[in-house]
Order: structure tokens, then C-alpha cells, then sequence
């Protein structure tokens, strides 16, 4: 009977979890799927390439030429991670964030999956900050992955030294380590508004491959706006303003102005693109 | 009523999307309200404040100072993502916005980290030895001298040597504002007027405005406004404003400032392995490309005519180096003129004539050409 | 404790309206849908059942109207009544990458009172039941049509239900899927769970549902026990003769509207003539009154009305989509 299920079921199932299974799930998804291996991937090749590419080329880099540190990969393997990471912030790394928050609503709602998990129900804000807590791990596994495969073709292609820091101090491979990682955190942190953006484009369509193109739009008009002079007033307002900031991990003393600088603007950008999602999301009409 | 219900569903959950952004939008008005507001300080009179100036203890400190001109100069490509910053020329440095930060230790320890876009120029002092160093072509200078001040080193930084700037040109590097405030009050005669300001807030702290005005009419300099630490009397910032433009046209002050003495360890200076190494025993007093009145002491048989704010300085035939007109984005800076070329800024006029000589001052170009034609 | 027996309807509408743009989907329909029945809810295509549907869970909002699910108003108490309520709208839709399991575990997982522990059991029973357990590993990319729909039944079936709400389960099964999910819905419906199941399939309806409402371009025109609707058509009967016309001059002197019978002949070889509108008369009385006539009747037959004539009665004849 009706009314025996319902007794069975409060019963026999302890009301538990503060749904931590949903975000466990949407992990497991994000990163059992070929597609995010081959973005993985493709972005560990980056600073293999950059290594094996310097390896092989016998003209010594000019200083001053080509990406930060480029020159000095030969002398240090470890400066393989950051010349990636400034190769990977202004497109590669924007174009997998791109593709994973511009898939996290509307990817659902192209696979049918949207309908059934709001009738499970997931609850849609629930459902919402999974989602983006899913782009942020995405966003934290990219970084780490160029930071880490650079590290490896860097150790293992080059000869490993003291670091030099912009400012001309060296420092001990283990502080270099440290400081690599607060790299790769500042980038992740850099990239989070991004998300954010780019779940608020995918409350908005059921065509994912759409919602991903307008991330990564986005993201490419916010630094040409950057580069442009006359529009200084707007600069500091650009999400993509601090991307390169990261320098400031490598002087000596660490200048924390730009972390702080730009964890406040991205703090800004989830804030207002996660209310604008909430609402859409909130008020839409599921029809996928 | 369903549908008042239903609506006000609608309207609750939109709400979120209005409210966040607009208390955003408030926090950011209102912070910067707050930091342009006017703090309340005893009164001080003028000439208590340049007492206090006078009288400052301060001997250490660490901070960040912030310079951003608005001269009207054509703004220089500057570093890009993945460029080297050693390709922009003299020029950069005076316009749009630089940070450097300032270590001090007493009158012979002192580093200066201009913060370039990945990259950084770094000026070390230690005793009798100073150090230069650039990270973009990882190239360090390394002067002897027998116990160079920290103004005397600022005055000869070498420039950022890059394939369109020669090694030897020198360029003024970011000085703090202490120094700069110095360069003012030194000059202060009978034709500066002196008042006191609003006081403010600087760095994070409050701050008397000392306001200094040309008496002048002749001069492009309408005001200078000096911010002095209501506690130690440190000038935090330093404000030139040029008439007829409504932002400042020149502005050095500290963002952050502590008062503590720096770490040692940051004025020990060990040039990087593979980095390239120039030593020189005695530095050169080196020829400004950008001739400005603070310059004046440094030029090579300078001829000063007028007073105050409205003089014009004069070099001699042939002062002009060479590399000014061949330089591109130097020349880009300079428009053709009757016999000649001359470079104008809302603070400062610079002529330079066809057969080398150079007339500069803080006037409009036609008071130049006045002189010029004397 | 003894559950007082709920009268009050599983589903229930009031003037319900759900609008794309200026066009209304679903045309101020009151639904009731009692507990305890397997309601068959008809229509032709794009009359708004699976709009209605939506509307019901929550997957979009109503214009305007009141829905109460369980007793409870929607979409206000969404998050209480879904736990109870498995649903199928329109078709299934899966991850293609994750297998059969894997699709379900996490649907299960997205419900925050679903007990982990009990997860992976459950899962492997919704799979039982649905005669999906051999293809449970296998990537839904590889699932055949009816595999799908299948797997999107074991997924309404993941936890008990009060109220199973079923768009077109038969879509793309096999006759013995579509046998398999009848006796699924009755045994469910035998276990006290309502079931609300939207179908075009007569035939698949006469044989699951107690109760029907019908759809049509968005108005709701008929709702009711299946046998009162069916009433409220029209029994005939159907003579197997090779003297067509004097039977219907027979026919017609009895007070029948005779008429050309559907199909195309009888096994002998003769012509049918259908007779409607049976008010009162013996079956045996027209048989004889056929003899007595000279007919020579080879088969006689009454047919009850049919719940498609009633369909078409109510929702027209044309074939053309109202749109
Ligand atoms: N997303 C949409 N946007 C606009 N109109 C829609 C949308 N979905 C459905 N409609 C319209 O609403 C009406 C009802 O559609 P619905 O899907 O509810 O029909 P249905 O009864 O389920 O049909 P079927 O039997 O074919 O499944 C149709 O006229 C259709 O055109
Ligand atoms: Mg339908």
C-alpha cells in the first residue's frame, strides 16, 4: 500500500547526507569522460613540447624573445612549468574551462539527463553549485596538470638548479617547488570567474557546443579589451585583467597585491554571474 | 490571487540577481567614497607641516609606491603577454601607470623593484656597491663607487637595454615620493605660494596636503599638491597638476607603507647564475634624453634664463643626442616645428633645434621659441 | 500505525495553463487523477500530455492554475513529493558514456535522501525488473531503442513510489517489453502505487487503465472510469451475410442505422452490415427477425463501443496535428 511504501521508506532509509553523493557523482562523471582526459592531455603536451622543442633546437633563445622564461629553460628544467603556464593562460587554458563550464547546464539539458536529475530531485540550486563545484575541480586539475607534466619534462630533459626570481634572487629548488604551486593556485583562482561565466551562458541554451563557444568568446574579447589603451577606465573591471599577474609570485619578497587583487575580482564575477545563473535557472522551464 | 502568487515567486527569485550586483556596485561606490574621503587632523599651518618634513625620523621603511603620468604623451606599446618588456623605450616610464616597491634602510641601503608585466628592473644599494638588474635579458651592472647616496644612484639608473634602446641611455627611473617631494619643497621661493590642503588619506594613512601654487601664469603647472604623514611627517605622495587638464597630470604616492626596518637579506645582491655581468668602477654621469627641470644639476653648460616656475633652460649646440631623432617611438613623440622639433606635455615643453640645441622648461613651446629666438 | 485510507486525488488541476509564447500548450485543464488507479491519459500528438506532465513536476511553470501531486501544492512542495514520484518524460535520457548502472547510480546519487548504502542493491534491482541485468555493464551508448526505454523505467523504479507518472512507457518495446510493462504496472497498481501513464495506444490502455482522461489541443474533454467512457459510446452489431442490402432493409426497419462494416469480408466470403444504435433490443430478436427475412446469416456478432471510436469521437477525425 501507498501508505506502507512511505512508512518504509522513513523508516528503513536514514534521511542522511547533505548530498555529498550528487557532487561525488558529478566528479566521477567530469572525469571518467574521454573528453576531459583529452583536454588533460592535450594540455600536459604543452610543456612537453616546449621542452622537447628546446632540447632539440641548437640556436641558443635570444633573452627577451618569445615566452617568459624561454631562455632559461636550458640552463634550469624547472622554469619548463612556468614558460607553459604563460603559454597556456591566454587561450589553452580558457578553451578547456570553456568547454567544461559551458557543458555543465546545458550539456545536461542536450543529454535529457537535466529533466531526470531535477526530478530525482537534485533541487536546482543544489544541482547548480555541483555543477560549478565540478568546473572549479576542472579548473584546478588543468593547472595541475601543466604545472606538473612541466615540472617532469623540465626534471627530466634538463639540468635542475637554484631558481632565479624576477627581481635576480635565487632560490632553492624546494622553495621553487612552493612557489610553482602557488602558481598554478593563482591561475585556478584565475580562471573560476571564467567558470562562472560560463555556467550563467549554459542556463541560458540546451546546445552546449553554443554555451562553450560564448565562454570561450568571452574570453578571448575580455584580454583584446584589455589590450586596448583607450579603454583603460573598463581594464581593471575585466575578469582576464590579473591573468598574467602570476609574475608577482616570482619576485622576492612575493607580492601578494595581484593574488589578492584578483581573488577579489573573481570572487566579484562568481558572485554576479552565480546570482544571474541562479535566477535563470530558478525560473526555467525545463523542456530538453 | 494565483497569479499575484506565482509573480512574486518570480519576483523573489529574480531578486537575488538584482541585489548581489547592486551591493557590489554599492561596496565598490562606496569604497572608493571612502578613500577619497577627508580625514579629520588637528589644523597644522604650512609651515608646521614643512617643519615636520624637516624634523622626520623615519630612516627604514618598505612600501609600494604607485606613479601614473598623464602628460598627453603618445603612449609606448608596452610589454605583452609573452613579450619582453626591454623593447619599450625611455618613453614608457613616462607615461601611463607603474608600480615599484621601495626598501630603505638608512641613508645606504635601499632596493627599487619596478614591477614590470613579467618582469622586473631591480636597483639594489649597499654601501659602496650598487647593483642594476633587469630579469628581462637577465643582465645585472654592478657599480663601485666610494659610498654612493640613494639620489645620487637614482640619478644615473641605467636604462633598459633592449634592441631599439642603446645600452648606455639612461632613463629616470621611479623615485619615491620622499625624493620627489624634496625636488619641490627645494624650489619653494617667493614665487610658490604655500597653503595647506584637506587632509587625507594615503597608503592607509591620514595625511596633511600641503598645496604649493605658481604665482606664475606663464608656467603649464597649476598646482602640487604634497601628502605628509600626520604621524612621522614622511610625504607619502606627491600630486602635479597641469592647467586646463582635470586629471593630475603627474602623481607618485605610496599604496602601501610599513615603517619597519626591511629584511637585510633583500640588500644582498648575488647576480643569478647565467645572468650578464657588467662591471663599472665610476659612474657616469649620464645625458638625459628627457631633459625636465629637476634634471637641471646634471646638464652639461645649461643656461637658465627666467625665474622660477617660468625658467627655460638652454643647452648649447649639439647637446641633442643622436639617437632621439633615430629612435622610432622617440621620434613618434616629436612633432616638426619651425627649425626644428619639439616634444610638449601638459607639465613641460621641450625644443629641440635642427642644429642641436635644446630648450626645455615647464612653459608653453611658444616661450620656448622665444627664447630660442633671443 | 493505520494510515487513514486518502480520498483526496493523487493529481489534481485547477484551470491549469501553460502558454509557449501566444499559443497555449495546455488549455486550462482540471485534472483529478485518483489514488490508487492507473489513469491513462490520451490524446493526439502535440495536444499537451507531455507539457501537462512537465508542468505537474515542476519541470516548467504553469501560466497560471493550482496542482496539487500527493496532496501537496505544486511546485511549492517539489522537493517533498518527487522523492515519491518516478517518473518517465518524454523518453529516456542518459549519459552515453556511463553504463546502464553507472546511469542509474547517479541519477540515484542526485536524490539527496536516497540512502547511499542501500544504492547499489536497489540499482541492480530496478535492473531486474526491467530485464536489463544482463545488459547493466554495457555502455548506453550501445543500447538499443527499447533498451533505453527500458533503462529509463528502472530508473523511475530506483526507490517505491506513491505515484508513477509514465509518458509513452511502451515507446520502442517488443510485444514482450510491452506485455512485461503492463503486468509491471498492474502489479504496481495492486501495490497500492497510482500510475499515471500518457499513451496513444488504445489498445495498450483499454488493457492497463481504470481510469482515462483525453487530451485535445490542450483541453482536457473527457476524463472518467474507463467503462463509463466507454459507455457512453455506442454498441453495434456486425451481421456476416451474402444478402447484403436485405439485411440492411431489415436492419433499418428494426430501428438500426446500418452501414458499411469495417474490413475487408468475413472468412466465407460475404459482406458484413454493421448496425448502430442497439437501444433496447434483444441481440436474438434481430437474429430472427434476419431469418424470418430470408438473410442467410453466416455470423452475427455485438460489439460493445469501442474506446477508439470514443477517441475519435473526441478528438476528431482529422489526421493533420492541431498546431
Ligand atoms: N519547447 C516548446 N516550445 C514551444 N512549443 C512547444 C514546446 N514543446 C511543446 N510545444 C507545443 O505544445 C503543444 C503540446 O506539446 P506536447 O509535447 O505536450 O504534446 P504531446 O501531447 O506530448 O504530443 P505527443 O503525443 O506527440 O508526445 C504542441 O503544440 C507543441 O507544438
Ligand atoms: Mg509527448
Amino acid at each position: 500500500m501507498s501508505a506502507e511504501t512511505a512508512a518504509s521508506r522513513n523508516a528503513g532509509a536514514p534521511r542522511q547526507g547533505k548530498g555529498w553523493a550528487l557532487l561525488g557523482s558529478e566528479l566521477s562523471v567530469l572525469f571518467r569522460r574521454l573528453r576531459t582526459w583529452a583536454m588533460l592531455t592535450a594540455l600536459a603536451a604543452v610543456p612537453i613540447l616546449i621542452a622537447v622543442a628546446v632540447k632539440l633546437s641548437s640556436r641558443p633563445t635570444t633573452p627577451g624573445r618569445g615566452p617568459l622564461f624561454l631562455d632559461r629553460i636550458t640552463q634550469n628544467g624547472l622554469f619548463v612549468a612556468v614558460t607553459a603556464l604563460v603559454v597556456c593562460v591566454p587561450l589553452f587554458l580558457p578553451l578547456t574551462v570553456g568547454v567544461v563550464a559551458g557543458d555543465t547546464i546545458a550539456g545536461e539539458a542536450n543529454l535529457g539527463t537535466l529533466r531526470y536529475l531535477l526530478l530525482a530531485p537534485a533541487g536546482r540550486i543544489r544541482l547548480l553549485l555541483v555543477k560549478y563545484a565540478g568546473a572549479v575541480a576542472f579548473c584546478c586539475a588543468a593547472t595541475a596538470t601543466v604545472t606538473a607534466s612541466g615540472a617532469l619534462a623540465g626534471v627530466v630533459l634538463f639540468p635542475v638548479g637554484p631558481v632565479t626570481l624576477l627581481s635576480g634572487d635565487t632560490i632553492s629548488v624546494g622553495e621553487s617547488a612552493w612557489r610553482s604551486l602557488l602558481i598554478a593556485a593563482y591561475i585556478t583562482v584565475s580562471l573560476l570567474g571564467l567558470s562562472a561565466i560560463g555556467l550563467l551562458i549554459s542556463t541560458f541554451t540546451d546546445v552546449p557546443v553554443g554555451a562553450m563557444a560564448a565562454t570561450i568568446v568571452f574570453s578571448v574579447v575580455s584580454q583584446v579589451l584589455d589590450n586596448l589603451p583607450q579603454l583603460e577606465w573598463l581594464h581593471p573591471w575585466l575578469f582576464s585583467h590579473h591573468w598574467l599577474g602570476f609574475a608577482d609570485l616570482l619576485r622576492q619578497p612575493v607580492s601578494w597585491t595581484s593574488f589578492g587583487d584578483n581573488a577579489i575580482l573573481q570572487a566579484g564575477y562568481i558572485a554576479v554571474c552565480g546570482a544571474l545563473a541562479y535566477a535563470k535557472f530558478s525560473n526555467k522551464d525545463v523542456l530538453s | 490571487m494565483w497569479w499575484s502568487v506565482a509573480l512574486a515567486r518570480t519576483k523573489q527569485r529574480w531578486l537575488p540577481a538584482l541585489v548581489i550586483p547592486f551591493a557590489l556596485a554599492m561596496a565598490v561606490l562606496f569604497g572608493s567614497v571612502q578613500a577619497g574621503a577627508t580625514v579629520s587632523l588637528p589644523p597644522r599651518t604650512a609651515d608646521e607641516i614643512l617643519a615636520m618634513i624637516a624634523r622626520t625620523e623615519v630612516r627604514a621603511l618598505s612600501g609600494t609606491v604607485q606613479q601614473t603620468a598623464e602628460l598627453g604623451l603618445p603612449e609606448v606599446p608596452t610589454a605583452g603577454p609573452g613579450i619582453a618588456p626591454g623593447a619599450a623605450s625611455a618613453l614608457e616610464l613616462l607615461t601611463g601607470s607603474h608600480t615599484a616597491r621601495v626598501y630603505v634602510d638608512g641613508p645606504l641601503k635601499a632596493r627599487l623593484q619596478i614591477m614590470d608585466r613579467m618582469a622586473e628592473r631591480d636597483v639594489v644599494l649597499n654601501g659602496g656597491d650598487a647593483w642594476f638588474y633587469n630579469s628581462a635579458d637577465n643582465s645585472a651592472t654592478h657599480l663601485t663607487a666610494p659610498a654612493p647616496s640613494v639620489a645620487d644612484v637614482r640619478e644615473s639608473l641605467p636604462a633598459k637595454p633592449g634592441p631599439d634602446a642603446p645600452s648606455d641611455m639612461p632613463v629616470r627611473e621611479i623615485p619615491t615620493p620622499e625624493s620627489m617631494a624634496s625636488h619641490f619643497l627645494a624650489a619653494i621661493d617667493d614665487s610658490t605660494e604655500v597653503s595647506v590642503g584637506e587632509s587625507s588619506s594615503v597608503a592607509g594613512r591620514s595625511a596633511y596636503r600641503l598645496s604649493l601654487h605658481p604665482r606664475s601664469t606663464e608656467t603649464l603647472v597649476d598646482s602640487i599638491a604634497i601628502d605628509v604623514d600626520s604621524e612621522t611627517g614622511v610625504p607619502l605622495g606627491v600630486e602635479v597638476r597641469a592647467k586646463g587638464q582635470a586629471e593630475p597630470a603627474y602623481s607618485l604616492a605610496f599604496t602601501e607603507l610599513d615603517l619597519s626596518t626591511p629584511d637585510a637579506a633583500l640588500f644582498e645582491f648575488t647576480p643569478p647564475p647565467g645572468a650578464t655581468v657588467t662591471e663599472t668602477a665610476v659612474p657616469a654621469k649620464p645625458v638625459p634624453t628627457m631633459p625636465a627641470p629637476e634634471d637641471a644639476p646634471t646638464l652639461r653648460h645649461p643656461v637658465i634664463t627666467g625665474a622660477g616656475w617660468d625658467s627655460v633652460i638652454a643647452l648649447p649646440a649639439g647637446s641633442a643626442p643622436a639617437e632621439l631623432t633615430s629612435n622610432p617611438q622617440l621620434s613618434q613623440a616629436l612633432q616638426p616645428v619651425a627649425g626644428g622639433r619639439a616634444v610638449t606635455t601638459s607639465l613641460m615643453s621641450v625644443l629641440i633645434l635642427d642644429d642641436g640645441r635644446v630648450y626645455a622648461g615647464m612653459v608653453p613651446l611658444e616661450r620656448l621659441q622665444s627664447a630660442a629666438a633671443q | 500505525m493505520k494510515e487513514p485510507v486518502r480520498s483526496d486525488p493523487a493529481i489534481e488541476t485547477h484551470g491549469l495553463v501553460k502558454r509557449f509564447g501566444h499559443r497555449s500548450a495546455v488549455d486550462g485543464i482540471d485534472l483529478a487523477v485518483p489514488r490508487g488507479t492507473v489513469f491513462g491519459f490520451l490524446g493526439p500528438n502535440g495536444s499537451g500530455k507531455t507539457t501537462t506532465i512537465r508542468v505537474l513536476l515542476g519541470l516548467a511553470s504553469a501560466n497560471s492554475g493550482d496542482i496539487s501531486v500527493l496532496g501537496k501544492a505544486m511546485p511549492q512542495a517539489l522537493a517533498s513529493v518527487l522523492p515519491d514520484v518516478g517518473a518517465l518524460v518524454e523518453g529516456p535520457g542518459f549519459y552515453p558514456f556511463l553504463s546502464g548502472t553507472g546511469n542509474l547510480m547517479r541519477l540515484d546519487a542526485a536524490d539527496r535522501h536516497a540512502p547511499s548504502s542501500t544504492r547499489r542493491h536497489r540499482v541492480d534491482d530496478a535492473l531486474e525488473r526491467v530485464g536489463l541485468s544482463h545488459a547493466a555493464g554495457k555502455k548506453v551508448r550501445a543500447y538499443s531503442l527499447g533498451m533505453k526505454q527500458r533503462l529509463g523505467l528502472a530508473n523511475a523504479l530506483l526507490r517505491p513510489r506513491e505515484l508513477l507518472v509514465l509518458d509513452e512507457p511502451t515507446n520502442g518495446l517488443d510485444p514482450q517489453g510491452t506485455r512485461e510493462v503492463r503486468s509491471l504496472v498492474r502489479s504496481l497498481a495492486a501495490g497500492g502505487t497510482t500510475v499515471f501513464v500518457s499513451s496513444h495506444l488504445l489498445a495498450e490502455v483499454e488493457q492497463m487503465c481504470t481510469h482515462v482522461g483525453v487530451m485535445s489541443a490542450g483541453r482536457l474533454v473527457a476524463q472518467g472510469p474507463l467503462d463509463e467512457l466507454r459507455a457512453a459510446g455506442q454498441a453495434h452489431v456486425l451481421v456476416h451475410t451474402p444478402d447484403v442490402e436485405r439485411a440492411a432493409h431489415v436492419l433499418s426497419r428494426l430501428g438500426l442505422v446500418p452501414g458499411d462494416a469495417p474490413g475487408t469480408g468475413s472468412p466465407w466470403g460475404t459482406t458484413a452490415v454493421l448496425g448502430t444504435g442497439l437501444d433496447g433490443l434483444e441481440p436474438e430478436a434481430i437474429v430472427a427477425a434476419l431469418v424470418a427475412d430470408g438473410v442467410r446469416v453466416r455470423g452475427f456478432t455485438v460489439e460493445n463501443a469501442s474506446l477508439e471510436e470514443r477517441f475519435v469521437s473526441l478528438t476528431g477525425e482529422g489526421f493533420d496535428v492541431v498546431g
